[in-house]
């Protein structure tokens, strides 16, 4: 759709011009519509020394739709499902609380944020979010220890 | 006719038994031959195992002859039945302690105690401690406490835990060792089955009474079912939790770690039904963690089903348009529509929403004809008493509206949210709430009237619900009813 098209350009203008610090956007010309995001563990975060690949996808309906992230590389968060999908579905990016206004950089923020402070009470992974609530310390050790097993 | 003691005889490899079809004896074959000793008839039949004339007989001659004491077990169907014929007998030292007590003219009570020693599993005899590893474990472990808990003390400790038992058992289980001879002192059998923890595993003690009654031969008796009391029932099902003795492991001691643990199938059957983390079979859930994940699941299923609904194509049209001022653009002199980014210059002509957000008229009508809501405040557009009657007048058939139209048209000054089957928990009036039987269209009327007039009360009261598009989407109405109202 050509006005989905436009804005997606602009926002990757945008997002060009302010990068989210450690994160990196490879962007195919030829399918504006999935870009790679290359994202390091946040300084402050648990996930810090991790470098993990996510993958942005623009429905057709974008702006109207949501877009889809997606952890390529695995990670121990309450907010990322557990599977070979990685996806992250809370906040902005969910369906019923989508709203056009809202902008790529705004979730790129969102995906760091999270990674520095996971939210539990909105969690894919009940699991580990219970574990996240009530064996912290647990729950810091696997997460460390995945980014060493699988996000070097 | 003495048949007491070749009546149950069983046929065996090395001598034929002959039954003679006259008078019903039986004698071995190379004692007599083929003619009956008591009555010199011949007309008699080897018995052999695939055919036993004398079952036969005894459903032909069921009317002839009055059942006498020696014949009724015949005519019990199972009185060859013997599921365990195969398996050895206990070892002899494991039967003991048979008492003969009487307990009143004529009647006996016969008490014996097997004791059977379960071998144990070497996830089994591990300290309690090393057992972390294995999820099923402490499952199997609980789930003994609760059979414990319901049968009182009787079943001594547990499955597993060797920390777990009673002072009795605790010095029994130094005599018991493996060998099953060393048989607990009688004070320990009164008590019917116990389990106790040995060295080698598991020992049950199973413990039964017969009750024996003099027969009247001349009268039929009641048929009694041997009755098993429930802890001989947890003996047997602990038992069966146990590894068979037969997979034991020569050389394996317990306590030996990294034997990897072998379940018997009831025990990893057990385990499985009371694993947590398998606690859903289909849509049947025990945790509130498996809850959750289906709720979650359906709420994705339905994603745009939360969405609130769209609005009206006449609603949409009716927004008023209005040329982009210069108050309009932002502080550095610039403004966009938020929807496709497009930079917007004075003069341009957009679409205002009620909440005076404004965006293209292409933008806001394909946003708008999927959700009734603001794209930045999620306020919607369509006033909820035109709203109601929109939808009552589908219902009765849009002959009977005349004014809906234009009134639908119109913007109210003083939206209310437009989510439909919203439980309106935060405004008031019978209007609002759509559990109410529907009301004439009169009463609506009246509605329409009060809700026509602008009053802060109802500005305050309906803003919350506005601010979020939430409250009427079905999670919020799963979670607001499963829960209670949102804090």
């Amino acid at each position: 759709m050509a006005a989905s098209r436009k804005r997606i350009l602009k926002e990757y203008g945008e997002c060009m011009n302010d990068t989210p610090s450690g994160m990196k956007i490879n962007f195919d010309e030829q399918n504006i519509t999935e870009w790679e995001i290359l994202m390091d563990g946040p300084d402050q975060s648990l996930y810090a020394g991790g470098h993990f690949k996510l993958r942005l996808t623009f429905p057709t309906e974008y702006p109207f739709k949501p877009p889809v992230v997606s952890f390529k590389t695995k990670i121990y968060h309450p907010n990322v499902s557990n599977d070979d999908k990685g996806s992250m579905c809370l906040g902005m990016l969910r369906p019923e609380a989508w709203k056009p206004p809202n902008k790529v950089i705004s979730v790129l923020h969102l995906i760091q944020t999270l990674l520095i402070e996971p939210n539990p009470d909105d969690s894919i992974e009940p699991t580990i979010a219970n574990e996240y609530k009530d064996n912290r310390k647990e729950f810091e050790k696997t997460a460390k220890d995945w980014v060493k097993r699988y996000a070097k | 006719m003495d048949p007491l003691p070749q009546q149950s005889t069983q046929p065996s490899p090395q001598r034929d038994l002959v039954f003679c079809h006259v008078c019903e004896n039986e004698y071995y074959r190379d004692e007599h031959g083929l003619t009956c000793p008591e009555c010199q008839s011949d007309f008699t039949e080897i018995i052999e195992p695939e055919h036993d004339p004398r079952s036969d007989r005894m459903a032909d001659d069921e009317d002839e002859e009055e059942p006498s004491f020696l014949q009724l077990p015949r005519q019990n169907p199972f009185h060859d039945h013997r599921p365990w014929r195969e398996t050895p007998d206990p070892d002899d030292g494991d039967i003991g302690q048979i008492r003969w007590t009487q307990t009143g003219p004529g009647n006996f009570s016969v008490t014996g105690t097997i004791y059977r020693t379960y071998s144990p599993s070497p996830r089994r005899g591990n300290e309690a401690g090393n057992d972390t590893h294995d999820p099923q474990h402490p499952i199997i472990n609980s789930f003994a406490t609760m059979l414990q808990s319901i049968v009182g003390n009787n079943l001594g400790a547990g499955l597993g835990s060797g920390q777990r038992q009673s002072q009795g058992e605790q010095t029994q289980t130094q005599g018991g060792q493996q060998s099953p001879g060393t048989s607990p002192n009688s004070a320990q059998t009164q008590g019917g089955p116990r389990i106790q923890d040995i060295p080698g595993g598991h020992r049950f003690t199973y413990h039964q009474t017969a009750r024996l009654v003099p027969r009247d031969a001349n009268h039929p008796h009641a048929h009694l079912e041997p009755v098993d009391d429930l802890n001989n029932v947890l003996a047997s099902l602990f038992g069966a939790l146990g590894d068979h003795p037969g997979q034991r492991t020569p050389g394996t001691q317990p306590g030996q770690p990294g034997q990897p643990p072998q379940m018997n199938p009831l025990a990893a059957l057990f385990a499985a039904v009371l694993n947590p983390d398998l606690a859903h079979h289909g849509d049947f859930v025990y945790t509130q963690e498996a809850l959750d994940r289906i709720i979650s699941q359906l709420m994705e299923q339905n994603a745009t089903g939360n969405a609130p609904g769209p609005a009206t194509a006449e609603a949409i049209a009716a927004l008023p348009k209005k040329k982009v001022s210069v108050e309009m653009l932002g502080p550095d002199g610039r403004a966009e529509c938020s929807i496709c980014m497009d930079e917007v210059n004075v003069g341009d002509e957009v679409t205002e929403l009620p909440c005076h957000h404004w965006f293209h008229q292409q933008c806001v009508g394909m946003w708008l004809g999927e959700h009734d809501t603001c794209p930045h405040c999620r306020k919607g557009i369509m006033d909820r008493s035109k709203h109601d009657e929109n939808t009552t007048s589908t219902l009765q058939g849009a002959a009977s509206d005349s004014s809906g139209p234009s009134n639908r048209s119109v913007p109210s000054p003083n939206p209310t949210p437009q989510i439909p089957g919203s439980f309106g928990t935060v405004e008031s009036g019978t209007a609002e709430d759509h559990f109410l039987v529907p009301e004439t269209r009169e009463q609506q009327r009246e509605h329409e009237q009060q809700a026509e007039q602008p009053s802060p009360n109802d500005q305050q009261s309906s803003s919350p619900a506005t601010t979020e598009a939430s409250g009427g989407s079905i999670s919020e109405r799963i979670r607001r009813g499963l829960f209670g109202a949102p804090r």
